[in-house]
């Protein structure tokens, strides 16, 4: 089986045949994961580069260890976010590297649609590892995979994302995912930090109240809040948010049923969940970190056999 | 120079040979003779028959950007002029954001004396406020008398509400006109493209339809205050039109124009972050976009405005976070207006590319009468346009109407005692 696309720029790009064969594939490498020897030769001779427009840590790392167990060849470069706008331009960069003989590109950027801007100009494979407040797909993907093994179905299941849906990528590329496959999904957060035309342009309930995104909910997915995003002031202050939109343990030992909490990381502990929710029984969260790994060995493994 | 046009269409509602099939004959740039037939003086005239074409006033477009002194890698007057042609246009109304920014007298004498020995005619727009800050009033009067034809911000429209009735007060002394974009700027700041389903699901940070409708309630506000004129370019929504048609109705001076892109694009072509596409104002809804037709037809538009905006290569290949806005347009605007509105009749055409604007901007009104300037464009409605790089005249290509389907071609202009023709 094959994608039916040469990159990975969104959800919004793929049909739910890609989606499940993406999570199919990261289960077979999952697996391989288990194992004493944790390596395969499936890329070799095939070299990656991360190439980091905003910081991150969790994301590049978990890019980069997808690389080396697939025994591709990888190149870190990280530009710190005020240097796009004074220094070389993106295209001139990425044409840079790719005359080095470079095949894949894995870009973080700031700018919604940058990954897609450049799938127009270079004939290299790229994922997109994060775009602005646009998507962040392998993290939706990886998000679906950890629900998967505790719920073992997505159709039909209910989903709340909690908080600054506003300024997340998470949050775009879950609600496209989840919905493709049939899930129902409710956001939840201050009125501020909800789109204003997010239930016409995706479907998705939306609510002020936290409670009563939990009381709806089989799986919550807590948002951070993106502080650095806000160019203005969208709410009062972390201790308010904290009071009436922040995860606590009373919250959760209240629901008479089996939730699951998420979070995409990194957490901001006391603002929008609880230490004693993050680190509790109903939390997933360390799952999600191990299934990102398998979930991008299996993204590049497909993106990089695509023209085979 | 005499010049015989022959067999052509005449259409200029002022004209007493309006609707006929004439020949005319121009000498020294002066129309000396329309009538049927007319025979050839002597050997030393130029004649061309333009069976099938029509004439009309030279077309007029009021909100270009020129980018000259200062940018010139993107336009200068001698290629706006170029394009200017190609599309039809004896005059151009050129912005003030060059570098320096046209808020002086030799500033405005630059221009004009370079656009001296171009073959159209260049009216430089005088900026409002100095350095286009927005905070204190630029010598108006002084520009006025070098040749500034309307006072404006361009795209960075008056956001202070007190320096806007000033500005409007002060302008009545030379009867000028104020152009305005309407856009407020603190809630369309962090936005890059229209507010709705489309930005939603393209995660792109929206510009609500609202950040318009506030600055053009508020302008209008301070019209009917100040008693002054003003020109609102760019209306991009279908509230505007209402507002603009009910402060008509009470007498403002108001008028208003619209792109050529806000009529044929709406928000669903940003669907792959198109930067030529990334304007300002932004490309709206589909039910605005058919709203600016209907007014188009109605007519409650008054001009179409080309906003022709030229950027190189650079500034528009690349992150569209981080592409200038804009799109050029004087080449393509007829082909585009044409093709939209094929029942549009003559008359209404050639009302909102020239004779509305001549009248809003106290310009001569060119009718094509034996005895007056001639100033002419000549034009076809049912040819095919091909509109590509290739036959692109500016000196920037960032169009998004490359290689479209229109029809309408511009066979030339005459101006300034010049012919410019095509073949």
């Amino acid at each position: 089986m094959k994608l039916s696309t040469q990159n990975l720029l969104g959800i919004r790009n793929l049909n739910p045949e890609d989606i499940q064969l993406i999570l199919s594939t990261a289960q077979q490498f999952k697996d391989v994961l288990q194992r004493p020897v944790k390596k395969v030769p499936s890329l070799r001779d095939v070299t990656i580069v991360n190439l980091f427009y905003e910081n991150s840590t969790r994301t590049r790392m978990s890019f980069e260890l997808a690389e080396k167990r697939l025994s591709a060849d990888t190149l870190n470069f990280a530009v710190s976010n005020s240097s796009t706008s004074k220094g070389e331009t993106l295209l001139d960069t990425v044409n840079n590297i790719l005359s080095m003989k470079v095949d894949m590109v894995v870009m973080r950027h700031s700018a919604s649609g940058a990954p897609h801007f450049l799938a127009k100009h270079i004939p290299a494979a790229i994922i997109n590892a994060g775009d602005g407040i646009n998507e962040h797909p392998t993290q939706a993907l990886l998000d679906a995979f950890s629900i998967l093994e505790k719920k073992k179905k997505l159709k039909g299941l209910k989903v709340a994302i909690i908080g600054d849906i506003l300024h997340s990528r998470v949050a775009l590329s879950n609600i496209y995912l989840l919905t493709k496959m049939g899930a129902e999904v409710m956001v939840a957060g201050p009125p501020t930090l909800i789109p204003k035309y997010i239930k016409e342009a995706l479907g998705v309930h939306v609510t002020y109240h936290v409670s009563e995104a939990l009381a709806w909910c089989d799986v919550a997915n807590v948002l951070r809040i993106q502080l650095e995003r806000q160019n203005q002031p969208l709410f009062s202050s972390l201790r308010e948010y904290n009071l009436v939109y922040g995860i606590k343990k009373d919250m959760v030992d209240k629901l008479k049923k089996e939730i699951i909490i998420m979070h995409p990381g990194p957490i901001n502990r006391g603002v929008e969940i609880d230490s004693d929710v993050a680190d509790g029984p109903h939390s997933i969260i360390l799952n999600q970190v191990e299934n990102g790994v398998a979930i991008r060995m299996a993204v590049l493994y497909l993106l990089a056999n695509r023209e085979n | 120079m005499t010049i015989l046009l022959k067999n052509v269409k005449i259409v200029d509602s002022q004209s007493t040979s309006n609707g006929f099939i004439k020949d005319i004959l121009i000498e020294n740039g002066i129309i000396k003779k329309i009538n049927k037939n007319i025979q050839n003086p002597s050997g030393k005239t130029e004649m061309i028959d333009l069976k099938s074409y029509s004439v009309s006033p030279g077309w007029v477009d009021i909100f270009s950007h020129f980018c000259d002194p200062g940018y010139e890698q993107n336009e200068t007057l001698e290629t706006g002029s170029k394009a200017a042609i190609h599309g039809g246009y004896t005059r151009v109304f050129a912005l003030p954001e060059t570098n320096p920014v046209t808020d002086k007298k030799t500033a405005v004498e630059y221009q004009v004396e370079k656009a001296k020995n171009l073959p159209i005619f260049i009216h430089p727009l005088g900026a409002v406020s100095k350095k286009l800050e927005g905070t204190e009033l630029a010598e108006m009067y002084d520009m006025h008398k070098s040749g500034a034809i309307a006072f404006t911000d361009g795209y960075k429209p008056l956001q202070s509400t007190a320096l806007l009735i000033k500005g409007l007060e002060y302008i009545k002394a030379i009867n000028a006109n104020m152009i305005q974009l309407p856009i407020d700027k603190s809630i369309a700041k962090a936005g890059l493209m229209h507010e709705g389903i489309i930005s939603t699901r393209l995660g792109l940070p929206g510009i609500p339809a609202m950040a318009e409708k506030l600055i053009i309630q508020r302008d209008l506000e301070l019209l009917a205050y100040t008693e002054s004129k003003l020109h609102i370019s760019g209306i991009s929504t279908a509230e505007s039109i209402s507002l603009i048609k009910k402060a008509k109705k009470s007498g403002l001076r108001i008028s208003c124009s619209v792109t050529p892109y806000h009529l044929f694009f709406c928000d669903e072509d940003l669907q792959d972050y198109d930067t030529n596409l990334k304007l300002s104002p932004p490309l709206r809804s589909r039910s605005d976009m058919v709203a600016l037709r209907k007014a188009v037809l109605s007519g409650d538009i008054d001009c179409i405005a080309t906003h022709h905006q030229p950027h190189d290569w650079d500034e528009k290949t690349k992150e569209f976070e981080y592409a200038k806005t804009g799109m050029i347009g004087l080449q393509s605007c007829f082909a585009v207006i044409n093709t939209l509105f094929p029942t549009l009749e003559n008359q209404g055409l050639v009302a909102l590319f020239s004779l509305n604007a001549r009248k809003l901007f106290n310009l001569p009104p060119a009718t094509i009468e034996e005895g007056t300037e001639a100033e002419l464009t000549i034009f076809n409605r049912d040819l095919k346009n091909d509109f590509s790089p290739a036959s692109n005249a500016s000196k920037s290509a960032n169009s998004a109407f490359f290689h479209k389907e229109l029809n309408g071609k511009v066979k030339g202009i005459f101006a300034k005692n010049k012919l410019s023709i095509f073949k």
